[in-house]
């Protein structure tokens, strides 16, 4: 227990300490989700701007008008709105592949981080973390394909019980579980991923089963680190869209507009915080031992005996020490 | 209280009156014979003649009235017994009909409804060619089976004429479609008199579709006996069963035997008369409905029962209310929205006349939710179900409804299924607006709202091109289009129908269609020719559009333009125009207005000026556009087509007006959701992917 407490505040004191990252990684997502969104908001500015209907929208959430919106062929279809968000959150994936490895730089890195050794992590790191991700794509789909599967099959069976909260229950319980084997998953990897970053370990495999060996090693400690970090996360969302509800007057475009950052800002800790407890876990576990180097023995030729002739002490030395 | 043999005579007098009118002509084209008057007259046989007279019971043990409501044409004596493991219905049917009809009658047609659910039937093709509300049927399961085979049908004083039973399919020629079957009696049965049919049958109840069969133990028994068509307008109307129909028929007195086992928990249409325990295991429950035309029961062993007696303008209605146990605390929620749903409607419509109302929950995931028969309606919940999402309301309030629009009212649901189901949706709308509020009446939560009224509007206006309202219900384009047309525009014209008479007005033709028409299976032009001969205006013009029509309507303001009169004065002499910062200059303003589809209706136009004053003009819409056109020491800030948002038909609302300063904060707020739902995808991405 004291050593998962040390993971966590290590970790997190890692993530406080770095904190820029927190902030270039949202400040990116914002951007590419500006791009994502620009599509919809010219479709909606030809249909809304000058109808005194689209004044439902903005007194309250008015669904039959939103609807309404996206029926309307001059909006277009939505699938041309979806899309583009979706690919620029596929951007911002890749993008935190690519910049990842600074930031793991950064969190072992005692002090702040020079930029250009930050941008060399991630260059040199780039190809190790697009394999590593493949890899880790494979595992988890076919994984999380298994399970699903595994659950729709349970939730089949318990459908036909005439317990009507049953099913319900069993797809929560059943989802907890999914939950935590992929965050088992996502361990290993993240075990992985620093392994690689850290040790600059260019055979990816290596990190692989360093991490995999690890994960199975110290499993329940990194996974209620993990999961308790997750919690907090679920938290925030909450509590974000409870106060987005609670505290923010519809007609409050701006206060919607900071209130929703502030929680997406809040919601890119918790995941930076759980590397910062991989990184820890690897320099407390998994980082070789400094190596001690200590000089070759010399070999000591015995030395001639020569049995000094016996001299009266002078008065001026002190007698002297054997093996000094 | 009438006795048998007084109404007897009466009847044979209203018959031999009406034999006078008579028109021959048969729906069911395989099996039209047209059999000359003097050709019947030489075969008639009294079936009195075969000893004792046949009647129809005058009871009124089910209807707070001392005498019968309805013409009645049907009993039907029923003993049946449920094979709960099999899902399975053996019975007997004693059916007397009484011959109003006018003339003698050589065939009787019979609805055969569970066989719908075979893969060949009708109603099964249709589904799957157009969607259907429970079922795709992406794959065939053997359990959707169901079936309902007449074993043998004695025609009492002609013997057994179970070898002159023929199926026919009047609606689509399907050979394999045995919805329908026809009984070529021996000796024709004269206008004026009765027939008794003594049947057989066997049911096998289909895992729940089209809100009948079973699911796990649980059982409703919709359309599951043999029920004779209904001699309408000069001949037999007996449709198919098909996908988007449901059901017409003659309104009579039921007498319902069910033995089933004796752990089941039943509620049926009528009122229960008496519950026998078997030695078997089994018990025999007997069930009574006066004035109906239907008969429907539902069984599980898990129903929680609740009872309680609303004391309706006619008499105490006793409420029972068959629960779910995981839906008990639902319970007060279920009560309270029948209660002020009863109340509205009597108030505003009239009375209900019956001792009963059974109100079943039934088996969740069943597909039996949301049901009317006569006395008795399924609603539809979960054990999930929060209040600000309306469902219960919204399911309860339209199947009670249709007790009046389908259960008393009666029309034929094959033919004009916008006067049941369109009609009672815009009563939907009008009891919800009252007990839910306007805009809030389906979801009012957390922020989020949607009314009824736009609701139906919604599911009209992306099908409004495809078919009109006076449409047979198996004719309509898809699925889809039924919904939308026969319940969204049905209740969407109604509702723009008020704003031309007033909602006043409107409320008292539906109270006066109501009372003059019940028990009477009336036809559209009843219901058309009420609202005009009430509310005193012609209204044909919107009728034929709306009722008759698939027009769209479509008003738009197309453009506002203000310019300065003096506009090819100089700059430096304009800036004098202005004196002390106020614009003194004359604009001419012009306000143009587009009807871009091909509905025809006047229309309310209010332009704003931005020295605060407002202009109301009406256009009557006849030609394709009109423009307003204004000189005053103002611009136009905005036109807005009717303004007091009485038109619930047109199928763009944000063209019907035109703001000249654009108002962005509609799209920055829109955006800004979906900003935030672009930001957490690619977090939620990245938090698993890397």
């Amino acid at each position: 227990m004291s050593e998962n407490k040390g993971l966590l505040s290590s970790g997190l004191a890692m993530v406080a300490g770095n904190k820029r990252y927190i902030v270039w990684f949202w400040l990116l997502n914002l951007t590419l989700a500006e791009f994502g969104t620009g599509a919809f908001r010219r479709s909606a500015h030809a249909v809304l701007d000058h109808s005194l209907a689209a004044d439902k929208l903005v007194h309250g959430f008015h669904l039959a008008t939103l609807f309404e919106l996206f029926a309307r062929p001059e909006f277009g279809p939505m699938s041309a709105k979806t899309m583009p968000a979706i690919y620029f959150a596929f951007i911002f994936l890749l993008a935190t592949a690519l910049f990842l490895p600074g930031v793991f730089e950064g969190y072992a890195s005692g002090e702040r981080l020079l930029r250009e050794d930050f941008f060399r992590a991630c260059g040199r790191n780039l190809w190790r973390f697009l394999r590593l991700m493949i890899i880790a794509g494979i595992v988890m789909a076919i994984v999380a394909g298994a399970l699903f599967g595994l659950q729709s099959v349970l939730l089949k069976k318990v459908s036909e019980s005439t317990n009507e909260v049953l099913p319900f229950r069993m797809h929560m319980a059943s989802l907890a579980v999914i939950f935590l084997i992929m965050t088992a998953l996502r361990i290993w990897f993240d075990l992985a991923e620093v392994d690689i970053v850290l040790k600059d370990q260019r055979a990816v495999r290596k990190s692989i089963w360093a991490g995999l060996r690890h994960t199975f090693r110290s499993l329940f400690g990194l996974l209620a680190n993990y999961v308790a970090i997750t919690i907090i996360a679920a938290i925030v969302l909450v509590g974000g869209l409870w106060a987005w509800e609670k505290l923010v007057a519809p007609e409050s475009v701006l206060g919607a507009f900071l209130l929703v950052q502030i929680v997406l800002f809040l919601l890119l800790i918790p995941r930076f915080w759980q590397r910062g407890v991989a990184v820890s876990y690897w320099q407390q576990k998994m980082m070789a031992p400094a190596a001690v180097i200590t000089p070759p023995p010399i070999p000591l030729e015995p030395l001639p005996v020569t049995v000094p002739e016996p001299t009266p002490p002078s008065p001026e030395t002190p007698p002297s020490t054997p093996g000094m | 209280m009438h006795t048998r043999s007084k109404m007897l005579v009466t009847v044979i007098a209203v018959g031999a009156i009406a034999l006078v009118g008579q028109k021959s002509a048969s729906k069911i084209a395989s099996a039209a014979r047209q059999v000359s008057t003097s050709e019947k007259a030489a075969d008639i046989v009294t079936p009195s003649s075969g000893g004792s007279a046949l009647v129809i019971p005058d009871t009124t043990l089910a209807i707070n009235s001392p005498a019968p409501m309805s013409e009645r044409v049907v009993h039907y004596e029923i003993d049946a017994k449920y094979d709960a493991a099999k899902h399975t219905i053996d019975a007997t049917e004693t059916l007397t009909y009484h011959n109003l009809t006018g003339q003698s009658l050589d065939h009787f047609p019979f609805h055969l409804y569970q066989n719908a659910f075979q893969p060949n039937a009708t109603w099964v093709r249709e589904a799957k060619r157009d969607g259907n509300r429970d079922t795709s049927y992406d794959k065939w399961k053997s359990e959707e089976y169901g079936s309902e085979e007449i074993k043998s049908i004695e025609v009492v004083g002609q013997g057994d004429l179970t070898s002159q039973l023929r199926y026919v399919a009047p609606d689509d020629d399907n050979r394999d479609d045995k919805t329908v079957i026809d009984l070529r009696v021996a000796k024709p049965i004269p206008a004026g008199s009765y027939v008794q049919f003594k049947i057989v049958f066997h049911d096998q109840m289909p895992l729940t579709q089209a809100r009948s069969g079973w699911k796990r133990d649980f059982l409703l028994g919709g359309q599951w006996f043999p029920k004779v068509g209904v001699w309408w307008h000069g001949a037999w109307n007996c449709h198919q069963y098909h996908a988007a129909t449901e059901f017409f028929a003659d309104f009579g007195v039921y007498d319902v035997k069910i033995t089933l086992p004796q752990n089941q928990v039943i509620g049926a249409s009528g009122v229960q008369l008496s519950s026998v325990d078997n030695a078997d295991g089994t018990k025999t429950v007997t069930y009574h409905g006066d004035d109906i035309h239907d008969f429907a029961w539902t069984a599980s062993p898990r129903f929680k029962v609740r009872e309680s007696v609303y004391p309706s303008q006619m008499g105490p209605v006793k409420l029972r209310f068959l629960m779910q146990p995981a839906h008990w605390d639902q319970a007060d929620r279920h009560e309270r929205a029948i209660r002020e749903t009863l109340d509205r409607f009597e108030k505003w419509y009239g009375p209900y006349p019956y001792k009963t109302l059974t109100v079943v929950d039934p088996e969740p995931d069943s597909a039996a939710g949301g049901m009317e028969y006569p006395t008795f309606i399924t609603g539809d919940t979960s054990w999930f179900a929060p209040n600000g999402f309306r469902l219960v309301e919204i399911v309860l309030e339209h199947e009670f409804g249709h007790q009046y629009w389908y259960g008393m009212v009666a029309t034929n649901e094959f033919e004009d299924a916008w006067m049941d189901e369109g009609i009672n949706s815009y009563t939907e709308v009008k009891v919800l607006d009252s007990m839910l509020g306007k805009n809030t009446s389906v979801i009012d939560l957390a922020g989020i709202t949607l009314g009824e009224r736009e609701e139906q509007r919604m599911s009209y206006i992306g099908v409004a091109d495809l078919d009109p309202m006076a449409q047979k219900a198996y004719d309509y384009y898809s699925y889809n289009s039924y919904g939308g047309i026969t319940y969204g525009k049905t209740a969407s014209v109604l509702l723009t129908l008020e704003g031309i008479i007033g909602e006043d007005t409107m409320q008292k033709a539906m109270h006066v269609y109501f009372m003059k028409y019940r028990f009477t299976h009336p036809t559209k032009e009843d219901f058309l020719k009420t609202i005009e001969e009430v509310s005193g205006k012609n209204l044909r013009w919107y009728f034929d559009q709306a009722v008759y029509g698939s027009e769209v309507l479509d008003y738009e303001v197309s453009k506002v333009d203000s310019f300065p009169t003096d506009w090819y004065v100089k700059k430096k002499d304009k800036k004098d125009a202005k004196k002390g910062g106020k614009d003194e200059r004359v604009y001419q303003s012009t306000v143009w207005i587009h009807r871009k589809e091909d509905f025809v209706m006047p229309v309310a136009v209010e332009i704003k000026f931005d020295n605060g004053e407002t202009i109301r003009e009406h256009w009557d819409g006849q030609s394709r556009w009109t423009r307003f056109t204004y000189q005053k020491k103002a611009k136009v800030v905005s036109a807005e087509l009717d303004p007091d948002h009485t038109i619930q038909i047109d199928r763009n609302d944000f063209n019907n007006s035109y703001l000249v300063k654009a108002n962005r904060k509609p799209t920055y707020k829109l955006s800004t959701y979906w900003l935030f739902v672009t930001q957490w995808m690619g977090q939620a991405l990245a938090w698993w992917g890397v």
